[in-house]
């Protein structure tokens, strides 16, 4: 499921003195099976561009395709349901949307409001629950009863069961402790791997985004200002500052040392390993080392 | 969501805004009783031309006037057809089957509907040029008076700002909540009235657990900042009666006066 914007541009209450142009004539392109991350200071309108994929907000002008569904600007009926299949979407904070009596309860709801059958439905939900790693003691508990960290798995169970192609995530991570967010991240780096699923991630953290992505588009006033593999894109550090973003904290470290050292190439390492195996090779002179 | 005028404060800097609320409240509460003598065309008159006189001094641009209106257009409408066709007396002007409209009628009707415009002007005015906190505020003084028969008259004001400040956000919040609910497949807008109502649920289920929550927090963030209710406690602005707010009430004074000299 190839997803793109052609010309996408989308106004919030327009003939209003709230009027605000969220995005500005959008054109990108996001490959079916690629893990995406978009970065941008706040109000750059990452959160309205996502929003458009799965048919929540709907374009002011311009196309959007997902597949084979096909959005235009002033275009009524369609079918956006079969589109919500498809794509699914973690929102901020997603325990926020849990309401039923138990927790296997909620996560069966989306499932069945696609109409799928009671027992699929159940079934669906078990295997979404293992995935995200909560433990069948607590599936006939209420959702209340959860820590935050754990309400968060459930919600985004509670998307899974709906097994769509692509999943959007709207900062996943915001407000949980790095252990929490570490298990969030590899468990849909999993998903991505091993069921080919389309990625697509909003965050703040840039090192999440160098981490875990192969595409990263930087968005700045409503228009995408790069779209690139992490490495071009955090190579380029002067351009992120002007638009208010850093470059993950490994890059920032190899760009001083470099800088130190008088070394001339522009290396780029995400992980701790490739950052070591970098300073290594930095200090050895560019000599390979023993 | 921005369409609800009524009840939306914007901020200006005026000579309406400055008043005291409580001359302000008290100044629309009597210009809605006086309001009832108006029954001819002077008397009308002096009212719409009070009403523009405030709009004038309070620098609003006319067109968010005109929004608060709208709203309320139907009903006005209504009133004057009702009124247009069952008033009786006076020549009859136009007849058609048993339809009559008569000249007493259409007075009637359009002064009716001069009564209904100026009430909401005025009133729309007060909540345009006031804010939610200097209302509550206004009206807490006000009804001072009646702590001496033990009414919780601060308890109240408080009550009523606290839900006012989360209106907003509750907004904010149900269409966080339409959201997430319609990415999971629940269908808000189709169906049957039963499909509807229980699609209902699970959008008000989260929006009061999240109510909830934000209650206990701001309880305690009060009690954190030393809140204990009403005694001893003052105020960051303090209502001052100004010059102004004399005139405002004396100028309500003389309008009920002189509605009352001039009314058949």
């Amino acid at each position: 499921m190839d997803i793109s914007f052609e010309h996408v541009t989308h106004v919030y209450s327009p003939k209003t003195p709230f009027e605000k142009r969220a995005l500005d004539d959008v054109s990108i392109h996001i490959p079916s099976g690629s893990f995406t991350s978009i970065i941008g200071h706040t109000g750059s309108g990452k959160s309205t561009l996502v929003q458009h994929i799965n048919g929540i907000l709907k374009p002011s002008n311009g196309t959007i395709s997902i597949g084979d569904f096909v959005i235009k600007a002033n275009e009524k009926k369609q079918n956006l349901k079969a589109l919500r299949e498809k794509v699914g979407f973690v929102f901020q904070y997603p325990e926020h949307q849990l309401f039923e009596e138990t927790i296997i309860k909620d996560v069966c709801f989306g499932p069945m409001n696609f109409g799928v059958s009671d027992s699929e439905a159940t079934k669906r939900a078990e295997e979404s629950l293992k995935l995200v790693g909560l433990p069948s003691s607590f599936w006939h508990r209420s959702p209340f009863d959860l820590s935050g960290g754990q309400m968060r798995r459930v919600a985004i169970a509670g998307v899974l069961a709906i097994r769509p192609q692509a999943i959007i995530l709207d900062e996943p991570t915001a407000g949980l402790d790095p252990r929490g967010r570490e298990e969030i991240l590899s468990l849909f780096k999993d998903l991505h791997k091993n069921l080919n699923m389309t990625i697509i991630m909003v965050t703040h953290n840039m090192s999440d985004a160098a981490n875990y992505s192969d595409q990263v588009i930087v968005m700045d006033g409503g228009k995408p200002l790069m779209a690139d593999t992490p490495q071009n894109v955090f190579a380029q550090a002067e351009r992120l500052r002007k638009v208010g973003l850093d470059i993950p904290e490994s890059m920032e470290f190899l760009k001083m040392l470099t800088e130190k050292t008088g070394e001339r190439r522009t290396i780029t390492a995400f992980t701790l390993d490739e950052t070591a195996d970098a300073i290594i090779d930095i200090l050895n002179g560019g000599k390979e080392h023993v | 969501m921005f369409n609800l005028v009524i009840g939306q404060y914007v901020p200006l800097d005026s000579y309406v805004h400055k008043l005291d609320p409580r001359s302000k409240l008290v100044s629309v509460f009597l210009f809605v009783v006086i309001v009832f003598l108006a029954n001819n065309w002077i008397t009308n008159a002096l009212m719409v031309l009070f009403c523009l006189t405030g709009i004038l001094l309070s620098r609003m641009p006319f067109s968010f006037i005109y929004k608060g209106l709208r709203s309320v257009f139907i009903i006005v409408l209504l009133t004057f057809l009702l009124n247009l066709f069952l008033a009786s007396g006076g020549t009859v002007l136009f007849s058609w089957g048993w339809l009559h409209i008569t000249s007493n009628g259409l007075f009637q009707s359009i002064f009716i509907s001069i009564r209904i415009l100026v009430i909401i002007v005025v009133t729309t005015l007060l909540t345009l040029t006031t804010s939610p906190i200097e209302i509550t505020d206004g009206m807490e003084s006000l009804l001072n008076p009646l702590k001496r028969i033990k009414l919780p008259v601060h308890e109240f004001a408080l009550m009523m700002s606290i839900s006012l400040r989360f209106i907003p956000t509750l907004l904010e919040e149900s269409e966080k909540i339409i959201k997430a609910q319609a990415a999971r497949g629940s269908d808000f807008t189709s169906g049957s009235l039963k499909s509807r109502i229980k699609a209902i649920v699970p959008l008000l289920v989260p929006l009061f657990v999240g109510a909830f929550k934000r209650a206990e927090d701001l309880a305690m963030a009060m009690e954190a900042r030393g809140y204990h209710g009403d005694t001893g406690r003052t105020k960051l602005h303090q209502l001052r009666w100004g010059w102004r707010d004399t005139l405002l009430i004396a100028a309500v004074a003389v309008l009920a006066l002189l509605l009352i000299f001039a009314r058949n």
